[in-house]
């Protein structure tokens, strides 16, 4: 789902996914040619692309009217500026779409010991004159009047931080990337242009106030010093209420995600431990009270940790309260008590009475004692009384949540233990603490925030897709440079990190300073371990917006919604899956290379996906929940989104052409043998079909296996012959009685039919195709939905069109059908005589679903998907990834059929207790 | 007042050509011993009531109070016996044997060393509960002690007259090592309902780390003379020396306790000890005033009562725990001491005593004639072990015992 910014062409979203990291380098390609070509700020990558695709939309873009790009930020583009929405809306958002990056890219958040910067890279947001869709637009009530707005660019947004005595290696960091004049885009576009002096860029913290003149002098810009609060609060209401897997508590060193109701959201403790405390009661959208706070905080952990043990850094310090024994230091219940508890007042012996109440009797020295122990005991004494003093507000204020922030957590496992363990400890059990990924970041995304007409207040939790690229096995949590930006770096570095094995030490080598690629990794210091010790250090990803992202409407139950049917907190499960990754891994890096033409750049690329794929395997099964709540689907979107990372854009591209066009080639013979049968033979035969063809499919390696022996239509045929009836799961009856009814009853037929495809070739053609053609010669309306972007073998929405405008020369249903939905626009018509009846046809439609996964997770989908469901009355899902790994205990508000093939053992077993090749058809009426 | 029969009478009246019985108790904390005896008075003309009741035997004399380093225990045990303090101690009826005798004692420590008292005293040590013995022993003097109890707002004590019948509840929070807190109810009801690990143990653990002080007292003493603003990152440093008022912070509100040790490229010997000293004493006593208020305020609790030896009635402590208090609490709460804050369990321990029905104590109401004395004789005799020590005193009593 990577980067599905406006939902126009695919083609362009993975390209702008290739291009993360905000073209910080793109120097290798001539830019030139792209501005003459596009004269905005797509990366010219963008047109090779196109160039190779030949797609739709490429021409299309030059008819883009000339954009007028000011050299001075200030002065806003007013060219086709609009009032988007109702009118009687108070606020109408203004839609500026020749505005670009007027809007500044940067807020900072200078704290007392760090900086965080948020920034944000832009999606490439042209609309694409794209007739097809735009046909399609009409037909599902989308238009540019009734629509919603989006005054949202779709782009990424980055989290990056420094140490604030580095300030300087800060400033050069926002220098090189341009990111104080709207990031280094603008200049590639517009060489000549005139610096703005009176850039102005949002800021927080006590530094926004020290460090002013020094951001001036250094980089010409004005910091627009936002309320340190306000941003903080305005940081935990956003990620509250726009990441899904935001919140967790964390206790024993167990993770857990929580999901939070945004409804219920409010009031909650707001506990931000930076160099001091700060407790704020949270009632709402900039609706907030310092009610407490405590001066015994990051800072004090920090400089009392110097001062006692010399490390050089936070993290060296809390590294080294990893090893640390707090008993040689701190007073136990039990050494007061002669090694008992003091269970009348609740205190067991291993309490601690007194932090650092045993360095008083002895005769030791500071050097006698170890650092480790020390930094320990200090970590829980702070931890523990952060802890507490928080819990004590909450109760005083009678709030149900506390939610721990701040840079001091890092994603320490130890500090969240300590402070949950306190907030439990004191409330009996009755309250729990929480933390927050992005922990080190609310009052930098706050100052984010706090720019007017980023529209990132409207930006809901279903327009947002994080990722995680190739750096996050490696960075954790840690104090780091920018990502690598060019794919070149990429792979050197990944093969120097692979060279060296396990031996790297020393963080990698960046280019050279002042030019964009500066910044890098730092690279696990630990010896023998590629990745960090801590197991709980937190990957924080790129946040990507895709304003265009809606929830799936017809869900019955939005908020209880998980499309995961796997739970991968099972250990042994997520085993298992790494380990059919891991096997699939060197098949499908053939494949990927292979569809680059094999050459030596697609080999080296290859590697480095293989890489890059594998380090993030180990990274999360070595922690799990380190990007969030970890299903199935994620794992498989993970892969998917890797290959894109090396510019992998369709591994399967050839394969599935070959299986298109075979499929095809015996399709007109199969729906002669259909049309010959009677209306209760025909429908099973089609249910039959989908279920045998849905054995092609490269995800698995059953089948993989399989096609080493034998010809597609041998496999189809051989497959559907042992469709015998019962299937392990079999609504076939119920769903026949909707259809065909019995005696006298004759059920209407279906309004609209949502058919949720998956795999290319046999799947698609002689599988959904036919059912497809039975619904519309019944009348019901047929949308098929297929993937945005491409994702092992699966059919996408861009496709799609190709293979119904080939099916619809032989097939005078489907012929009519594609026209009235607008599929035929481009293609061949009338290439059949059966032209001449010309009474009008249901339509027969294509829409992209917004994903890049072989899954679907229903709360992010396009919103043209989500516009055609409104009509729909049935939706089909079809395949292993969309009906079983993922939804497969969806309810919906319509009708639902979920037709699959388990071509997995143990998926068969955990989920219908059958055998590897069972099928399920799950019929389901509407709730 | 309920008067019991003293079994235990001819231990005094046989012993009367004795000039003194002592009665002895002990407060064996993680730090800090704790004795409390008593002394009889040698003339004791007063003893009889004006209202005629002889019958009522009263006897006279003072409490004493002494402390000692734990880690100097043996001093300590010395000190009891070169005073024969451990003779006097509440025996059994059929006692025939030394070490029958039983010596009230509280504290961790009360377990941890009773098999080396044993050995050096002969004595057996009875274990009251700590929490009974603080609690008994706050009770016995916010009712008893004139003047017990006093706030400390701007270096000035006030002392406070409470109202015997309007005591109840109030905030016990007891600063040794570590930190209880404990709700009181009445006498012998309570509830610990907090406390924190970071207290006076932590104070001297880490001063004597940060400082190389070879005592508590030289560690408060230094922190008088210190400047936190050299450690402390506060308010002002962060916002470039403006205040951040509309959280209600001023510019010299510590933001961070040691947050400046972070930025400089200075080493722990780089700073003045004195500083080191002030900054961790304010990081603490700002830390319990902040606790203790926010647990008050959970119970309704209109009065905190701040004792332990952690506050040794050092000033700027006080102050500082006071000014946490009314910074909290926006001005709502007053901190309040005790003069005896360091020997609530050894009085506690003490007082019980008279739960045995044997040789008790009984606060007799001329007590309050008696009151204290800041003059008393015994002051220093009662530490000539540890003279680091030296606010140790004394209390006349009245001891009444029941015919």
């Amino acid at each position: 789902m990577a980067g599905l910014s406006e939902g126009q062409t695919p083609v362009l979203e993975i390209d702008g996914t290739l291009n993360s990291n905000d073209g910080n380098s793109r120097g290798n390609k001539g830019n030139d040619k792209a501005v003459v070509l596009v004269g905005e700020e797509n990366s010219n990558s963008n047109i090779d692309t196109q160039n190779q695709q030949g797609g739709s939309g490429g021409g299309s873009e030059r008819e883009m009217p000339s954009m007028h790009r000011s050299g001075s930020r200030p002065q806003l583009d007013l060219s086709k500026a609009a009032i988007q929405g109702n009118f009687e809306v108070k606020n109408p958002t203004i839609l500026l779409p020749n505005q670009s990056d007027d809007i500044s890219h940067l807020a900072l958040d200078i704290g007392g010991s760090l900086i965080k910067l948020v920034y944000f890279s832009r999606h490439e947001d042209q609309s694409i004159d794209d007739k097809r869709k735009k046909t399609i637009n009409e037909r599902l009530g989308i238009s540019n009047g009734n629509r919603r707005s989006y005054p949202i660019l779709g782009g990424r947004l980055h989290f990056v931080k420094f140490e604030t005595t580095k300030i300087n290696e800060c400033l050069d960091f926002i220098h090189s990337k341009q990111l104080h004049r709207g990031g280094v885009d603008s200049r590639h576009w517009n060489p000549g242009v005139q610096v703005n002096d009176n850039a102005v860029i949002k800021a927080t913290g006590g530094g926004a106030y020290k460090f002013a003149d020094l951001f001036k002098e250094r980089l010409g810009v004005s910091l627009d010093k936002e309320d340190e609060m306000d941003c903080l609060v305005a940081g935990a209401n956003f990620l509250l209420k726009a990441i899904r897997h935001e919140a967790f508590t964390h206790m024993e060193g167990q993770k857990e995600f929580v999901q939070i109701d945004t409804n219920d959201l409010f009031p909650y403790l707001l506990v931000n431990i930076g160099s001091g405390v700060s407790m704020i009661k949270v009632d709402g959208d900039g609706k907030f009270e310092r009610v407490s706070g405590t001066n015994v905080g990051g800072g004090t952990y920090w400089g009392l940790g110097r001062l006692l043990t010399k490390c050089k850094s936070f993290d060296e310090l809390l590294e080294l309260s990893q090893r640390g024994d707090n008993s040689t230091i701190d007073m136990l219940v039990g050494d007061i008590y002669g090694g008992m508890d003091y269970s009348k007042i609740g205190l067991s012996a291993s309490t601690i009475a007194s932090s650092f109440g045993k360095t008083i009797s002895d005769k030791k020295e500071l050097a006698d004692y170890r650092p480790e122990d020390i930094s320990l005991s200090l970590l829980r004494m702070i931890s523990y009384n952060i802890g507490q003093i928080s819990y004590l507000n909450a109760l005083r204020f009678g709030l149900k949540r506390i939610f721990f922030g701040g840079f001091f957590i890092r994603g320490h496992a130890y500090t969240m233990d300590t402070i949950s363990f306190a907030v439990q400890f004191w409330s009996k059990g009755e309250a729990q603490a929480m933390f927050l990924r992005h922990e080190g970041f609310l009052g930098a995304l706050g100052a984010f925030m706090s720019y007017e007409k980023h529209g990132l207040d409207d930006l809901m939790v279903h327009q947002l897709v994080e990722r995680f690229p190739m750096g996050a096995p490696y960075t954790g949590g840690r104090i780091h440079g920018p990502p690598l930006g060019d794919l070149n770096e990429k792979i050197s570095w990944m093969e120097k990190f692979v060279l060296k094995g396990t031996e790297i030490t020393a963080p990698v080598p960046m280019a050279p300073s002042g030019t964009t690629g500066l910044g890098g990794f730092e690279v696990p210091l630990s010896k023998g371990s590629t990745l960090r010790s801590d197991a709980s250090a937190l990957n924080v990803g790129v946040l990507h917006l895709v304003p265009t992202l809606e929830v799936f409407p017809l869900l019955a139950d939005p908020k209880m919604y998980e499309p995961n049917t796997i739970d991968l907190a099972d250990h042994s499960e997520l085993e298992y899956w790494f380990t059919v990754l891991s096997e699939h891994l060197p098949d499908l890096v053939d494949k990927a290379v292979a569809s680059e033409g094999g050459t030596d750049d697609a080999k080296r690329r290859g590697d480095a996906f293989a890489r890059a794929f594998s380090a993030h395997l180990a990274r999360l099964m070595e922690e799990p929940a380190a990007y969030g709540k970890l299903g199935l689907a994620n794992l498989l979107e993970l892969r998917e989104e890797c290959l894109r990372e090396f510019q992998f854009l369709d591994a399967y591209r050839s394969i599935k052409q070959r299986e298109n066009e075979a499929s095809l080639a015996v399709l007109p013979d199969l729906l002669v043998e259909l049309d010959s049968m009677s209306k209760e033979t025909r429908l099973l035969m089609l249910i039959e079909g989908v279920l045998a063809a849905n054995i092609f499919d490269w995800g698995s390696r059953a089948c993989v296996d399989l096609y080493h022996k034998g010809t597609i239509i041998e496999i189809y045929r051989m497959s559907r012959n042992k469709m015998q009836r019962p299937w392990r799961v079999d609504d076939f009856d119920a769903f026949k009685e909707r259809m065909l009814g019995s005696g006298d009853n004759k059920p209407r037929p279906h309004k609209r039919a949502l058919l949720f495809v998956d795999n290319s070739g046999a799947d698609v053609v002689l599988g959904m195709l036919p059912l497809a053609r039975e619904l519309l010669r019944r009348g019901t309306e047929v949308v098929l939905v297929a993937n945005s972007l491409p994702a092992l073998n699966d059919i996408t929405a861009m496709e799609l069109p190709d293979i119904v405008a080939e099916a619809a020369k032989h097939c005078d249903i489907l012929r009519r059908a594609a026209e009235a939905g607008g599929l035929l626009v481009d293609a061949m018509i009338n290439t059949l005589d059966g032209s001449k009846e010309n009474s009008p046809s249901v339509p027969l439609m294509v829409v992209e679903n917004g994903c890049g996964s072989p899954c679907i997770d229903l709360r992010q989908v396009s919103s043209e998907l989500a516009a055609a469901a409104k009509n729909a009355d049935l939706i089909i899902l079809e395949g292993m990834g969309r009906a079983l790994h993922t939804n497969f205990n969806a309810r919906f508000k319509c009708e639902a059929l979920k037709l699959a093939m388990v071509k997995n053992q143990r998926l068969a077993e955990k989920l219908i207790k059958g055998n590897i090749y069972d099928c399920v058809c799950r019929y389901e009426p509407a709730r | 007042m309920d008067v019991k029969k003293p079994a235990s009478q001819e231990n005094l009246n046989g012993n009367e050509s004795e000039s003194q019985i002592s009665h002895l108790a002990l407060d064996i904390g993680g730090s800090l011993i704790k004795v409390v005896y008593f002394l009889r008075s040698n003339g004791s003309g007063g003893s009889v009531d004006d209202s005629g009741k002889k019958s009522d035997p009263v006897l006279e004399g003072r409490l004493h109070f002494a402390k000692f380093e734990t880690s100097k225990i043996i001093d300590c045990l010395e000190f009891i016996r070169s005073k024969n303090l451990h003779l006097a101690g509440f025996r059994h009826h059929d006692a025939s044997a030394n070490d029958k005798t039983l010596i009230k004692a509280t504290g961790g420590g009360a377990y941890k060393f009773a098999d080396l008292i044993k050995e050096k005293l002969g004595v057996v040590l009875d274990k009251e509960d700590e929490m009974d013995c603080l609690v008994t022993g706050a009770n016995f003097l916010l009712k008893a002690v004139h003047q017990e109890a006093f706030t400390y707002v701007d270096g000035q004590k006030e002392f406070l007259q409470i109202d015997q019948n309007d005591l109840y509840p109030y905030l016990l929070v007891n600063i040794g090592s570590g930190v209880s807190m404990i709700k009181v109810d009445g006498d012998g009801k309570f509830e610990r309902i907090s406390g924190t690990s970071v207290g006076g143990g932590t104070f001297w653990g880490l001063g004597r780390l940060l400082t190389n002080c070879k005592s508590f007292d030289e560690l408060l003493e230094l922190s008088h003379q210190g400047n936190n603003r050299v450690i402390d990152m506060l308010v002002g440093d962060i916002y470039g020396g403006s205040e951040y008022s509309k959280i209600g912070l001023t510019s010299t509100n510590i933001a961070s306790s040691f947050g400046k040790a972070i930025s400089d490229n200075k080493e722990l010997k780089d700073y003045k000890p004195e500083d080191v000293a002030r900054s961790l004493l304010r990081m603490i006593s700002n830390n319990i005033g902040q606790i203790s208020y926010l647990n008050a305020l959970r119970f309704g609790l209109k009065r905190i009562f701040f004792a332990g030896f952690f506050i040794r009635g050092h000033a700027y402590t006080m102050d500082t725990i006071s000014v946490a208090v009314s910074f909290w609490s926006k001005g709502d709460a007053k901190a309040m001491f005790l003069r005896h804050e360091g020997f609530l369990g050894a009085l506690g321990a003490f007082v019980s005593y008279e739960n045995h029905g044997l040789g008790g104590l009984k606060t007799h109401q001329s007590v309050q004639q008696f009151a204290v004395s800041e003059t008393y004789a015994g002051k220093k005799m009662c530490c000539l072990v540890n003279e680091d020590l030296n606010d140790n005193e004394s209390i006349d009593f009245g001891v009444a015992f029941a015919a």
